[in-house]
C-alpha cells in the first residue's frame, strides 16, 4: 500500500491533535496546583473529586500496563531473567507496599521541589503498586500457558521476533490481562483512601479526590459524608464494569484457547459497541497506525539485518561487550546496595527507640489478627466458592459482586464499625480484625471461584456416577482440586491483608485515633508528624522479614506439595 | 530417488531430576526424495522428538541432520509440519491463520492473501475463511492445519498424529485427499513423512514403513510397501502387511 500525501496529513493532524491534548492536560494540571492544604469535604465537590481521582487511577493503570506487560514478557520468554523476576514479583506482591509509601513519596515530592506535580506523581505511583503486580503476574501465567505446539507451529512457519510477539505472544495475554486488571482497579480503589493524603516530613498533603474526601469525612466523623461518597465510589465501579468490563471481558473470550474454562457471558454491549461506526473507525485507525508505525520501524531500523549483525561480531567482541554491560549494571546494582545501606546504618545507629522494644509483641498481635481474619474468610469463602463454582449461572452474579465490594475502601467505612464497637471492651480490636478481612477475603475467593470453576466436567461428573455427594463429593474431588488455587488465593490473600493492617490498626475518627498494638499502629505512629525515621525503618524492616520468612518457609513449601500432590494433568 | 534428508546417529536426552533420560539412540535414517514415509511405533518413544529434530524445531543431542546434502542448523524452513492438536491460533480466522506463515516471509498482503485462498481452496475450505478455529469441527481444523503447511510451498510436508485426533470417517476422508493432493503435480509438496501410532494408517499411505521401539527410541525395521495404489484396505496383502509391522511392535 503506498502511503498518500492526504493520509500523511491526517496522521500528522492525528498526533497533533493527541499531543496538544496531553500538554493541555499537564499545563491544566500545573495550574491547579495551589490546592493544597485544605480541601474542603462537601458533597458539591465531588463529581470534581470523583474526576480526578478517575484519571489518576487511570494514568496510574496505563503505566501499570506499560510496566506489567514487558516484565511478564520477559519472565517467561527468557529463563535467566525469571530466576530474578519472578522471585522479586513474588516479594512486590507480598510485601505491604504502604509501608513504602514515604520513602516513595519523599523521592518524588523533592525530584519536583515540592509542587503540586511531585505529590501527583507520588499518587500515582501508590496507586500504580496497588495495580502492577497483579497484572505483570497475569501476563507472565498467561505467557507460560502457551502450549508447546502454537510456538513449534509458529515457528515452522518461520515466525519470529516482532511478527511472533503481534501474533502470539500479546493475543495470548489478553483474557488474563482485562481480567486481572479488574482486580487492580479493585485494589487501586481500595487503597486510594491512602494514596490521596499524604504526609512529608510535618506536613501533610492531601489531593483533590474522592480518597482524600473519604478519608477527611471518617476522621471527622461525618457518617453521612462518608456515606455519599461511597456511594459516589460504587456508582463509579458499577458504572465501569457494565460499560467496560463486561465488554472487555466478553470481548476477551476471543482471544482463550478452548480448553480454557471460562464463566463469561456475552455481552449486548459488545454487541452495541461493535456496531457503533466510531468504535469502528477507531479500530480500524488504531490498527494502521500500528501497521504504519511497524513498517517505519522496519524500515528505518530492520531488527533483523541488527541481530544478524550482532550475530555476526566475532565472538571476542560479543564477548567484551556482553562482559561490559555486565559489569556497568552490576556496578550500578553494588553502588545502589551500597548507598541503601548507608543511610540505613545511619537510620539504625543506637540507641533505639525506646518503642523498638514493642515490635515482636506487636508483629506478633498484628499475626494473631491476621489469622483470626484468614480463618474468618476461609469460613464464607470455601463454601461461596463450592457452591457458586460449580454453577455457571451462580458465578456470573458472585464474580461481578466480588468485584464491586472488593472496590470499595472498607477502612473509610471505619466510623460506622465503631459507632458499634466502641462502646465494647475491645471494640478497637474487632474493628481491625474486620477491616483486614477486607483486605484479605477478596483475593482468596476469586481464586477459589477460579479454582472450583477449572475442575474439569469429567471429573465431576464421575464423581457423581460414582454415587459420592455432599460431603464426600468435597472430600474426594473437590477440595484436594482446590488446593493449589486455595494456597495461591492464601498466599496474595495474606499479601492483601499485611497491607490492609497498616490501614487497619491505626484509625483516627472524629478527632480521636482509635488504636490496638500492632505493627500497622508502630509504623502510622512514626509517620505522625514530626516523624520517627528510625522506628519507621526498624518496624517495616521487621514486618517484611516476618512476611519473606513466612512465605519462604510455609506458603511455599504448601504449595510446592499440594501442586505436586494435586495436579490435575491432562 | 535421491535422499532429501539424511539423519546420521541421532542421539536425544533430556536432563531429568532423576538423571538423564535417553529419547533417541544412533537413529540414521534417509528420506528419499518423492516418497511417503511414514514413522511408527509404541506411543512415547520418541516418534514426535524425530519429527522436531528432522524440522530443526530442536537440535539433537548429537548427530547431524542433511538436508538436499547440506548440514542443517536451525529451523529448515523447507518443510511445512501439520500438528495433531491442529495448533491453530484461536484468535486468527482462517485465513489469518494460513497467511502466518506467508506475513514471514514478507511477501506483500496482496501475494499473501491470493496465495492463502488458493491453499485454503485446495483443502476444501473455500467459503470458511472469515470463520474462526472454535467454530469449525475437527477435521475442518485439521484441513486448515493443512493449508497452512502448504501454503508455504514446502518441499518436505511433515505431518505428526495429523488425524489421530479426528474420527475415522473424517479420517478416512482426508488420508484420501492427502494422497491426492501429494499427486497433484501443481503443489511444491512432494515428500512426506508422516508419523503415526496407527498401523493401518502407516500401510495405507506410505511408500516406506520405518519401525521405532522405544527405551530408548531406535530404528528396528525399514519396510517397503509396495502395494499398488489406490489401496484397497480390505485385501489380503494389506492385512499380512499390517499383521506384520504389529509383530514388529510388540
Ligand atoms: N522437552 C522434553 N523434556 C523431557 N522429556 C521429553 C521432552 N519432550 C519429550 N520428552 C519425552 O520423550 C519421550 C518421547 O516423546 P515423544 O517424542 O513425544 O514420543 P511419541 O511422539 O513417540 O509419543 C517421552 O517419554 C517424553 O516424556
Ligand atoms: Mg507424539
Amino acid at each position: 500500500m503506498k502511503f498518500s500525501f492526504t493520509q500523511a496529513a491526517r496522521y500528522t493532524a492525528l498526533v497533533l491533535l493527541v499531543l496538544a491534548g496531553a500538554v493541555l492536560l499537564v499545563a491544566g494540571g500545573v495550574r491547579y496546583l495551589p490546592a493544597r492544604g485544605e480541601m474542603p469535604a462537601e458533597v458539591r465537590h465531588l463529581p470534581v473529586y470523583a474526576a480526578w481521582s478517575f484519571l489518576r487511577m487511570l494514568i496510574a493503570y496505563f503505566f501499570a500496563l506499560a510496566f506489567s506487560i514487558p516484565y511478564g514478557f520477559l519472565a517467561a520468554t527468557n529463563k535467566r531473567a525469571e530466576k530474578v523476576l519472578l522471585p522479586l514479583l513474588d516479594i512486590l506482591q507480598s510485601v505491604p507496599v504502604l509501608g513504602f509509601f514515604p520513602a516513595a513519596v519523599f523521592f518524588f515530592v523533592s525530584l519536583t521541589h515540592g509542587s503540586r506535580l511531585g505529590v501527583e506523581m507520588a499518587s500515582i505511583f501508590l496507586i500504580f503498586t496497588s495495580q502492577a503486580w497483579n497484572i505483570a503476574f497475569g501476563c507472565y501465567e498467561a505467557l507460560t500457558t502457551i502450549p508447546q505446539d502454537s510456538f513449534d507451529a509458529l515457528a515452522s512457519q518461520g515466525v519470529h521476533g516482532w511478527q511472533r510477539f503481534r501474533i502470539l505472544y500479546l493475543p495470548a495475554c489478553v483474557p488474563k490481562l482485562v481480567y486481572n486488571s479488574i482486580l487492580s482497579w479493585a485494589g487501586g480503589w481500595y487503597f486510594l483512601i491512602a494514596c490521596e493524603i499524604i504526609s512529608i516530613g510535618p506536613t501533610e498533603a492531601a489531593l483533590p479526590g474522592l480518597g482524600s474526601f473519604l478519608k477527611r469525612a471518617a476522621a471527622e466523623g461525618r457518617v453521612g459524608l462518608t456515606l455519599t461518597g461511597i456511594a459516589v465510589l460504587i456508582a463509579i465501579v458499577v458504572a465501569m464494569h457494565l460499560f467496560i468490563w463486561r465488554p472487555l471481558e466478553s470481548w476477551s473470550e476471543k482471544f482463550r484457547y478452548e480448553f480454557a474454562a471460562s464463566t463469561v457471558a456475552p455481552s449486548r454491549l459488545l454487541v452495541f459497541y461493535r456496531e457503533l461506526r466510531l468504535v469502528a473507525y477507531i479500530g480500524r485507525t488504531a490498527r494502521r497506525l500500528a501497521a504504519y508505525v511497524a513498517r517505519q520501524k522496519i524500515r528505518l531500523f530492520p531488527p533483523r539485518q541488527v541481530i544478524a549483525d550482532l550475530e555476526a561480531l566475532p565472538p571476542l567482541w560479543r564477548r567484551i561487550v556482553g562482559r561490559t554491560i555486565g559489569i556497568l549494571a552490576s556496578a550500578c546494582a553494588l553502588y545502589i546496595l551500597v548507598r541503601a545501606g548507608m543511610a540505613l546504618v545511619v537510620v539504625l545507629r543506637p540507641p533505639w527507640p525506646h518503642q523498638a522494644w514493642m515490635i515482636p509483641a506487636a508483629l506478633g498481635a498484628s499475626f494473631l489478627r491476621l489469622l483470626v481474619a484468614y480463618i474468618l474468610a476461609l469460613a464464607w469463602t470455601i463454601p461461596v466458592a463450592v457452591w457458586a463454582g460449580n454453577r455457571p449461572r451462580a458465578m456470573r452474579i458472585v464474580g461481578p459482586f466480588a468485584q464491586i465490594a472488593s472496590s470499595v475502601p472498607a477502612t473509610s467505612l471505619f466510623p460506622l464499625i465503631v459507632m458499634f464497637a466502641i462502646h465494647h471492651r475491645g471494640g478497637t480490636n474487632i474493628a481491625a480484625v474486620l477491616l483486614v478481612l477486607t483486605g484479605m477475603q477478596w483475593y482468596i475467593l476469586f481464586n477459589l471461584l477460579a479454582g472450583v470453576h477449572a475442575i474439569p466436567g469429567d471429573l465431576k461428573e464421575a464423581t457423581r456416577s460414582l454415587g459420592l455427594t455432599g460431603w464426600r463429593a468435597f472430600k474426594t474431588l473437590t477440595l484436594p482440586a482446590m488446593l493449589p488455587s486455595l494456597i495461591t488465593g492464601s498466599i496474595t490473600g495474606w499479601g492483601g491483608g499485611w497491607n490492609a493492617l497498616i490501614l487497619s490498626e491505626y484509625l483516627p475518627y472524629a478527632g480521636k485515633v482509635y488504636s490496638v498494638l500492632g505493627i500497622g499502629t508502630l509504623l502510622q505512629e512514626a509517620t505522625v508528624p514530626p516523624g520517627n525515621q528510625a522506628m519507621m525503618v526498624l518496624s517495616l524492616v521487621a514486618m517484611v522479614v516476618v512476611i519473606l520468612l513466612l512465605n519462604r518457609f510455609f506458603w511455599r513449601r504448601m504449595y510446592n506439595w499440594a501442586a505436586d500432590l494435586y495436579k490435575i494433568e491432562y | 530417488m535421491p535422499a532429501i534428508i539424511e539423519l546420521e546417529h541421532i542421539t536425544k536426552i533430556y536432563p531429568r531430576p532423576e538423571g538423564e533420560s535417553q529419547i533417541l539412540a544412533d537413529v540414521s535414517l534417509e528420506v528419499m526424495d518423492g516418497e511417503v514415509l511414514a514413522v511408527v511405533g509404541p506411543s512415547g518413544c520418541g516418534k514426535s522428538t524425530l519429527l522436531r529434530i528432522i524440522h530443526g524445531l530442536i537440535p539433537p543431542s548429537a548427530g547431524v541432520v542433511r538436508f538436499a546434502g547440506r548440514a542443517q542448523d536451525g529451523i529448515n524452513l523447507s518443510c511445512g509440519m501439520v500438528f495433531q492438536s491442529f495448533a491453530l491460533l484461536p484468535w486468527l480466522t482462517v485465513e489469518q491463520n494460513v497467511m502466518v506463515g506467508l506475513e514471514a516471509r514478507g511477501l506483500d498482503d496482496e501475494t499473501c492473501r491470493k496465495r492463502a485462498m488458493k491453499y485454503i481452496d485446495k483443502v476444501g475450505l473455500d467459503g470458511n475463511e472469515e470463520a474462526y478455529p472454535r467454530e469449525l469441527s475437527g477435521g475442518m481444523k485439521q484441513r486448515v492445519g493443512l493449508a497452512r503447511a502448504l501454503a508455504v510451498e514446502p518441499k518436505v510436508l511433515l505431518m505428526d498424529e495429523p488425524f489421530s485426533a479426528l474420527d475415522a470417517l473424517t479420517s478416512i476422508n482426508l488420508r484420501e485427499e492427502l494422497i491426492d493432493l501429494w499427486g497433484d503435480p501443481a503443489l511444491p509438496v512432494d515428500t512426506i513423512v508422516i508419523v503415526t501410532h496407527l498401523i493401518e494408517e502407516a500401510v495405507e499411505l506410505a511408500d516406506r514403513i520405518v519401525v521405532l521401539a522405544s527405551n530408548p527410541g531406535r530404528i528396528v525395521e525399514s519396510i517397503k510397501v509396495e502395494l499398488p495404489r489406490p489401496r484397497e484396505r480390505k485385501s489380503p496383502e494389506f492385512s499380512a502387511l499390517v499383521d506384520r509391522v504389529f509383530s514388529l511392535i510388540v
